[in-house]
């Protein structure tokens, strides 16, 4: 069942002449795990503000289980939570307070909002901040507080606009963690933007790249890096003063001092690694192109 | 996966929650509600009074009933102002307008939660005024309805400043400068035998004179048929206004 569908969606702020976002088209099926790419200033935020109906679009249409986004204001509200990138929303309030209207609002009962509350204290790990003043979080509790307040009430779609900004690497393992369960256990939709290529790739499943407004790049990651580059990346880790000999003719690039990254073919690795001095190596890795290389492929390249 | 949702949540709980949402904004609000919503009326009405000594009992209840509804202004609609604006510039206004809530209860539980907040300021106003100025109150029971209805107008102004200003600084500004026109402007702090013509013409105009008369023929006496008049126009304008507020709210940005 497809959940959103987007069609030739038009952007434009008043008093600019260049779109926030052009001729968008795509659809998101229902189980899915959508990741959305793109630089600074793609016009990824317009497009998840112009999905939840934040943002009036200049044309083209949106309609969420098949019915336009703006034929009724509660129609996203019912279905979707929907997180902001910025956090002060909610700052009069307590953690605990913050889950529990929310749940409530979103129509639970009291003791099923108590209960759904406990359970997100518990899943985000957020508990011992209960008591705690959403204005006096830190950057990293904040926005899982924020990630908790798009699951209260438990909405079938999940927009969440950067979930693992301001998070240090243990905390994004567990917002993929905990997204990854809730999209299995009750079969949600998730759709998100960010940066986190490398980690996100763990858990996406569609990806839509954007630049310049410009939907670049839509498809499976695997189908997307099959399209684009097959070869392989080999990196070698050493000690700067005693590089390693490799076999002639393999484009090889510094990353840093004591870094390489090789780019073979597939019939080139098996040669390639026998040939390898492991005594002169701390460590390697050999592994195919990453949403990483994608990203910065359709991000970089003009179409 | 909805199993645990009434599917049309009553509005009546909505309306609940929402108020104690909003009833939470005395963390931030509580002392300056203490300072401009109480002690500086009391300030006003301590020197307005020193200098009215001798003018007759009309004067004093005039400073008493004025600075009740200048402490209206501060507590809500200097209030109101600024929750609708932080609730444009925090995200709020976006977190509400993501919640499937009936738009208009989420205004309603603002000013009901303000409205709240004011009362116990209202009530120190009332006895303390009186007992300073040497007033003596002839508390009506239809001050129960007279004091929402001097409220709701007031607020509504609020919170129309609130959603079109541009920034809180130019906000805070215009609410400051509706605050001291709707006092001078008819007979709210200074008897109608002692205001000129014009002024008392452009005092129909404004909410802040209805207010004053219908809080002293409710606090004071006697209540007249005028009482009637001063509700039926704060009911009118209470009306107009938040309508205005439902037509300027950006619930989606354009």
């Amino acid at each position: 069942m497809i959940v959103y569908d987007v069609q030739d969606l038009v952007k434009y702020y008043p008093g600019q002449r260049e779109p926030a976002n052009k001729h968008i088209s795509l659809h998101i099926e229902q189980g899915e795990i959508f990741g959305i790419l793109g630089d600074n200033g793609a016009g990824k935020s317009t497009l998840v503000r112009q999905m939840v109906n934040l943002v009036a679009s200049t044309s083209g249409s949106i309609t969420l289980f098949g019915q336009s986004i703006t034929a009724h204001p509660l129609h996203v509200p019912r279905h979707v939570g929907y997180m902001p990138q910025d956090g002060r929303a909610l700052n009069q309030l307590t953690v605990d307070e913050a889950l529990f209207y929310t749940a409530r609002l979103r129509g639970m009962r009291r003791a099923d909002a108590r209960s759904d509350c406990d359970a997100l204290l518990d899943r985000w790990q957020i508990n011992a901040l209960r008591h705690k003043y959403s204005s006096r979080l830190s950057g990293g509790e904040r926005r899982l507080l924020q990630l908790a307040v798009a699951m209260a009430g438990s909405p079938p779609v999940l927009i969440l606009d950067e979930p693992t900004n301001d998070l240090d690497p243990q905390r994004r393992k567990l917002v993929w963690d905990v997204l990854r369960r809730y999209n299995t256990e009750r079969g949600a939709t998730i759709i998100f933007i960010t940066h986190d290529a490398l980690e996100a790739e763990k858990i996406i499943q569609r990806v839509a790249i954007l630049r310049a407004g410009e939907l670049v790049a839509l498809g499976k990651p695997s189908e997307l890096k099959q399209a684009v580059d097959q070869k392989l990346r080999l990196e070698l880790f050493f000690s700067p003063e005693t590089p390693p000999a490799l076999l002639a003719g393999l484009p090889t690039y510094a990353i840093e001092a004591g870094r390489w990254l090789v780019l073979l073919e597939w019939q080139q690795a098996m040669a390639t690694l026998a040939s390898l001095n492991l005594e002169q190596l701390d460590d390697f890795r050999l592994y195919s192109a990453t949403l990483e290389d994608l990203y910065l492929y359709y991000a970089a390249q003009p179409h | 996966m909805l199993r645990n949702r009434t599917d049309r949540p009553a509005l009546l709980p909505q309306l609940g929650d929402l108020f104690l949402m909003e009833l939470t904004n005395w963390r931030w609000s509580w002392r300056t509600l203490v300072i401009t919503g109480t002690i500086t009326p009391l300030l006003s009405m301590l020197a307005l009074g020193v200098f009215a000594r001798g003018s007759g009992a009309e004067t004093q209840a005039y400073i008493l009933t004025g600075n009740i509804v200048l402490a209206l202004m501060f507590g809500m609609m200097e209030k109101l102002q600024s929750r609708f604006m932080f609730m444009r510039i925090t995200g709020a206004l976006d977190y509400f307008a993501t919640l499937p809530i009936q738009r208009s209860l989420l205004i309603l539980a603002i000013v009901l939660s303000f409205l709240a907040l004011m009362l116990p300021a209202l009530v120190v106003i009332i006895s303390v005024g009186a007992l300073l100025l040497g007033v003596s109150l002839s508390l009506n029971p239809v001050l129960l309805l007279v004091i929402p209805l001097c409220a709701v107008p007031l607020s509504g102004i609020g919170a129309l400043i609130g959603s079109l200003a541009r920034t809180p600084e130019e906000s805070g500004a215009i609410s400051l400068l509706v605050t001291f026109m709707l006092l001078g402007l008819g007979p709210v702090v200074i008897p109608a035998s002692r205001l000129p013509g014009v002024i008392l013409i452009l005092g129909w105009l404004s909410p802040a004179t209805y207010a004053a008369s219908a809080l002293r023929q409710a606090l004071l006496g006697p209540v007249t048929l005028r009482l009637l008049l001063d509700l039926a126009v704060l009911v009118g304008l209470s009306i107009v206004i938040f309508w205005l507020v439902s037509l300027k709210m950006r619930w989606r940005q354009t």
